[in-house]
C-alpha cells in the first residue's frame, strides 16, 4: 500500500493497474432489471420485431426502455451529473458510499438553500430537457422545528433508543464520551435502506451544526454493493481529506455545505437529504457511518473512535 | 449463428446480442461515460442488425460490432466545452465481497483506484478509448484498431501517449486524495 506512487512505477505496473481497474468500474449492466424488466437483448429483439431496424432509426426517438418511471429517474441522474459539471468520481472503499466531485451550485435544486452558489455555471442545453425529477433537498429551516432535535429534517420515523438494534437489523453504536451523552432522538428511514440517524441537541459540548437546534447527527446504514449506496455531490469549495478512524480509512469533508443523494438498489436516485455541513465518513465492516458536527476534524475523529 | 441472423432469424440475433451486450455496454460507457450506455447499445445493435448483410463473412464479429457501438456512443457525447472533465464511476468494492479480487485488482488500493479514475477522466476522448479497449476490454491491437476505426500504428502510438499523460496527471493528483 505505502509503496512507490503509481506514476513512478514501470509501464507494466501501470498497465496491470489499468487492467485491475476494470474490475472496479461501475459498468452498466444489461439486465434483466431487479424490477423484473426485460434484458437488453430482449428489448433489442422486440424493437426489431416492431420494425425499428430499418437502418433509419432516428436517434433519440422512440427508444424503448425497461420502465418509463425508471427511465425518467435515470435521465434525471444523467442530467444531474451533467449539471454538476463532474470533475471526477471515486469509490472510497466505504461500503455504500461514493463521492462525486462536482458543483452543487450548478444543480437547479441548489438555489435558495444554504449552499452558496459559487460562480454558478448555467446549463443552457440541459434547460431544454423535460423537467427532470431531481430530488429536491428540503430547505433548511431557520428555526428549530417543534419536537425533539431533528424533527424538521427528513430522517424518517422516530424510534426509541431501546429498539435501535431490533429495528435497524444491526448493532447501532453510540459515542462513549460522557460529555456527549446519549442522543436526544433517534430515527429510522425505511425508504433509504433502513438508515438510522441519531440526533443530539445543542449544548456546551456540541455547538450548533448548520441545522438549527442540532448539535450533532450520527447516521448509520448498511451499505453494500447490492443494497444501494449514497452519492454525495460536492462543490469546488468543499474539501475531502483522507483521515484514519481506528486505523481504518475515513474521510473528513468540510467547507461549503454539500448534499447527499441516495441511490437505490437499481442504481437511481430515490431520495435526497438536505444540505449537510462538516462530516466524517467511515465504515466498520458492512456498516457505514456519517458524523455531522461543527466541532472540527480532530474532535469528530475522537468521537468516532469512542463509539461502542 | 451469424448466418442465421443475417437470414433474418431474430432469435439467433438475440442470442448474438446477449453474447456481446456486456462488452458493448462497457465500450459505450468508456467512450461516452456521460451518455446512457444502454440506449446507445440498443440503437447500435439495431443498426448492426440492419447492417448485417454488409458484414464480411468470416471476419471477426466482435470488433465489427464494437465499431458500431463506439460510433453510436461518440454521437452521444456532449460537446467538449460542456464537460469540465469526465468520470468513469467506481463500483463499490465491499471488503466482504464473496468474490476474491483478481491479482491485478489487489495491486491497486482504493485510493489509487480513485486517483487512476480521476486521471483517466482528464485524458482526451481518443486516449481514453484506446485505454478502455486495450486494458478494460483486453482487445488486441488489431481488434482495437478495428473497433476504434484507426490504423494499428495509431493504436500503438496513442496507447503510449495515453500512458504518458496518465503518469503526468497521476503525479499532479498525487498531492491529495481530492483537492477538487
Amino acid at each position: 500500500m505505502a509503496e512507490q506512487p503509481l506514476h513512478l512505477r514501470p509501464d507494466a505496473v501501470l498497465e496491470d493497474a489499468l487492467r485491475g481497474l476494470a474490475d472496479g468500474i461501475a459498468w452498466p449492466t444489461a439486465g434483466p432489471s431487479p424490477a423484473g424488466g426485460p434484458d437488453l437483448a430482449a428489448v433489442v429483439r422486440a424493437r426489431i420485431e416492431a420494425g425499428e431496424a430499418t437502418g433509419a432509426t432516428a436517434p433519440g426517438r422512440s427508444r424503448w426502455s425497461w420502465r418509463p418511471a425508471r427511465r425518467a429517474l435515470v435521465v434525471a441522474v444523467i442530467i444531474l451529473l451533467a449539471l454538476a459539471a463532474l470533475a471526477g468520481a471515486a469509490g472510497l472503499g466505504l461500503p455504500g458510499l461514493r463521492l462525486i466531485f462536482g458543483d452543487p451550485a450548478a444543480s437547479p435544486t441548489a438555489s435558495g438553500s444554504v449552499g452558496p452558489p459559487a460562480g454558478s455555471p448555467t446549463g443552457s442545453s440541459a434547460g431544454t430537457a423535460p423537467s427532470p425529477r431531481l430530488p429536491t433537498p428540503l430547505p433548511t429551516p431557520r428555526t428549530p422545528a417543534p419536537g425533539p432535535p431533528g424533527s424538521g429534517l427528513p430522517l424518517g420515523t422516530p424510534i426509541g433508543l431501546d429498539e435501535l438494534d431490533a429495528l435497524a437489523g444491526f448493532h447501532v453504536i453510540l459515542p462513549s464520551d460522557p460529555a456527549i451523552g446519549p442522543p436526544d432522538s433517534a430515527w429510522i428511514d425505511r425508504s433509504t435502506n433502513d438508515q438510522v440517524t441519531l440526533v443530539w441537541g445543542t449544548d456546551g459540548a456540541l455547538p450548533e451544526t448548520i441545522e438549527p437546534g442540532v448539535g450533532m447527527l450520527l447516521t448509520q446504514f448498511r451499505g453494500t454493493v447490492n443494497d444501494g449506496y449514497f452519492s454525495k455531490i460536492l462543490g469546488q469549495d468543499t474539501t475531502v481529506e483522507l483521515v484514519l478512524v481506528d486505523g481504518g480509512r475515513a474521510y473528513w469533508i468540510s467547507g461549503q455545505p454539500h448534499q447527499f443523494f441516495y441511490e437505490g438498489p437499481r442504481g437511481f436516485v430515490e431520495d435526497s437529504r438536505r444540505w449537510v455541513g462538516d462530516v466524517l465518513l467511515w465504515a466498520d465492516g458492512p456498516i457505514t457511518y456519517r458524523l455531522e458536527t461543527s466541532l472540527g476534524r480532530e474532535a469528530a475523529i475522537d468521537i468516532a473512535e469512542s463509539m461502542r | 449463428m451469424i448466418d442465421r441472423a443475417r437470414a433474418g432469424d431474430v432469435a439467433a440475433y438475440e442470442s448474438l446480442v446477449r453474447r456481446y451486450q456486456d462488452v458493448a455496454l462497457r465500450t459505450a460507457y468508456f467512450v461516452a461515460p456521460e451518455a446512457d450506455a444502454a440506449d446507445a447499445v440498443q440503437d447500435a445493435f439495431l443498426k448492426a442488425y440492419a447492417a448485417l448483410p454488409r458484414f464480411r463473412q468470416g471476419a471477426p464479429l466482435r470488433p465489427w460490432l464494437l465499431r458500431i457501438v463506439a460510433n453510436e456512443a461518440r454521437n452521444r457525447r456532449r460537446s467538449a466545452d460542456r464537460r469540465a472533465g469526465l468520470a468513469l464511476r467506481a463500483s463499490i468494492a465491499s471488503p466482504h465481497d464473496d468474490a476474491a479480487p483478481s491479482p491485478e485488482a489487489e495491486v491497486i488500493a482504493g485510493e489509487t483506484r480513485g486517483l487512476l479514475l480521476a486521471a483517466l477522466g482528464r485524458l482526451r476522448d481518443e486516449e481514453r478509448e484506446v485505454i478502455g479497449a486495450r486494458y478494460f476490454l483486453g482487445l488486441s491491437e488489431a481488434e482495437t484498431a478495428e473497433a476504434l476505426a484507426i490504423p494499428t500504428g495509431t493504436v500503438k502510438s496513442r496507447t503510449s501517449r495515453a500512458l504518458g499523460r496518465l503518469r503526468v496527471t497521476l503525479e499532479a493528483l498525487d498531492g491529495g486524495p481530492a483537492d477538487g
